[in-house]
């Protein structure tokens, strides 16, 4: 396991919708330059635990420290917080309307973090990095998922942050786009960047995970590195989970 | 008397076809005046309420735009432009375009409201999480992610409201403002001719219309193409 400084601390993390419970405490840290995957069958919470990272959803209790601020304190920035985490969603969320060089720039430039020309040179750089940068003057429908999703990557990338969280990045793409989108995640992995990834491809956990958490009825089951994850899981649940799913 | 001598009658003798002229004037002033009022007032509605509906800030407010949505869309038009004219500002000798111009205003900015609201609502969640997800604040993430996309989604629909606030101001010659209708019903009570005046009144609304409704869909068109190949 990767032994950088802890990036986020979770503790007793509690999240419910009207009665019912979604996450019922989990409390976990993640260190930088970490990757870490979530499994777990749909419905066990592991999405709204990623979501929880950023607070697009809140927590109903529970404290998410991000590099040694509390969070889930209502005094703390949030949309501060949120320009250091990155995140890409099942359903990529690119902005129909500006072209793709337009959706990368925006964030940088409306926050006043880039100028125009910074942000036009950095969207270049990382349009080239996700193996796209003839497609800066398209608009998004004109995109295949699998190239969605690795722009959706470019956007987030382009506000330079320390974590990215991943909510099933493979999961609505058609098989043939999974592996050019899990390229790049491993690409970015092997640069160092901190990613916690919700995922269904366990292929992907076992092989570029540091770590590999199993979360039911929300709470973490078990956590390990991937090769005793796989291999020797002692969870009851996680053994029959692992039996579906390979 | 045949068609030419009345046609000459009713809108060349005395230039009585300068009635239509100014009333057209009077009429498209209190559109435009109304439209812009409306859209102002009813996106300020507009995002009141939805920030109500999808953050809970803003109760207080979000509750009295609820309120004058229901007066508004409740009490016949008509009714709210004499209440504004023979109450609200009957002891001031405001000018009655302006008060005409006022309470259409007023009045659409209900429906206006309610065309924006159900525009950003039909936006995706999801705009709104990966506005704010990138560190956009709310305000942010509304202005340049979920309203120009809305505005695009709720242009027929605001383009159909224009047309009918056009039509709608037909009325307003009841508090003596004189618009398109006024004048071509001037023109009838001077001629006794009613078939000539009442017909030119409505071609020419209906002409407004049919330009209106050909220069949305253009607009329309280059908005979409944006998009698309």
């Amino acid at each position: 396991m990767s032994a950088g400084e802890v990036l986020i601390k979770i503790e007793d993390l509690h999240k419910s919708f009207g009665s019912l419970n979604v996450l019922n405490g989990i409390s976990t840290e993640i260190r930088k330059g970490e990757v870490l995957a979530i499994v777990g069958p749909s419905g066990c919470g592991k999405s709204t635990f990623l979501r929880s990272l950023n607070l697009l959803e809140k927590p109903t209790s529970g404290t998410i420290t991000f590099e040694g601020v509390d969070i889930t304190d209502k005094k703390v920035n949030v949309d501060k917080m949120r320009q250091k985490i990155g995140m890409v969603f099942q359903q990529f969320n690119l902005f129909p309307h500006m072209t793709i060089q337009k959706n990368i720039m925006l964030a940088p430039v409306k926050l006043k973090l880039m100028s125009q020309s910074e942000a036009a040179k950095r969207a270049e750089e990382l349009l080239v990095r996700v193996g796209l940068p003839d497609k800066a003057n398209q608009y998004p429908d004109m995109l295949s998922g699998g190239q969605k999703q690795r722009i959706a990557i470019a956007r987030a990338l382009a506000m330079n942050p320390d974590v990215m969280l991943f909510d099933e990045p493979t999961s609505a793409l058609d098989p043939e786009m999974v592996g050019e989108v899990l390229e790049l995640m491993k690409e970015l992995a092997h640069s160092g960047m901190t990613m916690v990834v919700v995922t269904h491809e366990m292929g992907f956990a076992r092989e570029v995970a540091n770590r590999v958490m199993f979360i039911d009825e929300g709470i973490i089951q078990e956590e390990s590195a991937p090769a005793e994850f796989f291999t020797n899981p002692r969870n009851k649940r996680l053994r029959d989970f692992l039996s579906k799913v390979l | 008397m045949s068609f030419s001598e009345k046609f000459y009658q009713n809108f060349i003798e005395d230039n009585r076809y300068m009635y239509l002229v100014n009333g057209l004037k009077n009429t498209l002033i209190i559109t435009v005046f109304a439209l812009l009022l409306g859209v102002l007032l009813g996106f300020i509605i507009a995002v009141v309420r939805t920030t109500y509906d999808k953050t809970g800030k803003l109760k207080i407010l979000s509750l009295i735009c609820k309120v004058y949505l229901t007066v508004i869309r409740g009490t016949p038009v008509m009714v709210q432009l004499l209440i504004i004219y023979y109450v609200i500002f009957a002891s001031s000798r405001i000018d009655k375009l302006v008060v005409t111009s006022l309470a259409f205003g007023l009045n659409s900015a209900a429906y206006v409201a309610e065309i924006i609201r159900s525009g950003i609502m039909s936006i995706d969640n999801g705009q709104m999480e990966a506005g704010r997800s990138l560190g956009l604040s709310y305000a942010m993430t509304m202005l340049y992610i979920i309203s120009p996309q809305a505005f695009k989604n709720i242009l027929p629909a605001l383009a159909n409201e224009f047309i009918v606030l056009l039509k709608e101001t037909s009325v307003s010659g009841y508090i003596g403002t004189m618009d398109l209708t006024r004048g071509g019903d001037i023109i009838r009570s001077v001629t006794y001719e009613a078939f000539l005046p009442l017909f030119a009144v409505a071609l020419i609304y209906l002409v407004i219309v049919m330009l209106l409704s050909a220069a949305v869909s253009r607009l329309e068109r280059r908005l979409r193409s944006n998009e698309r190949r």
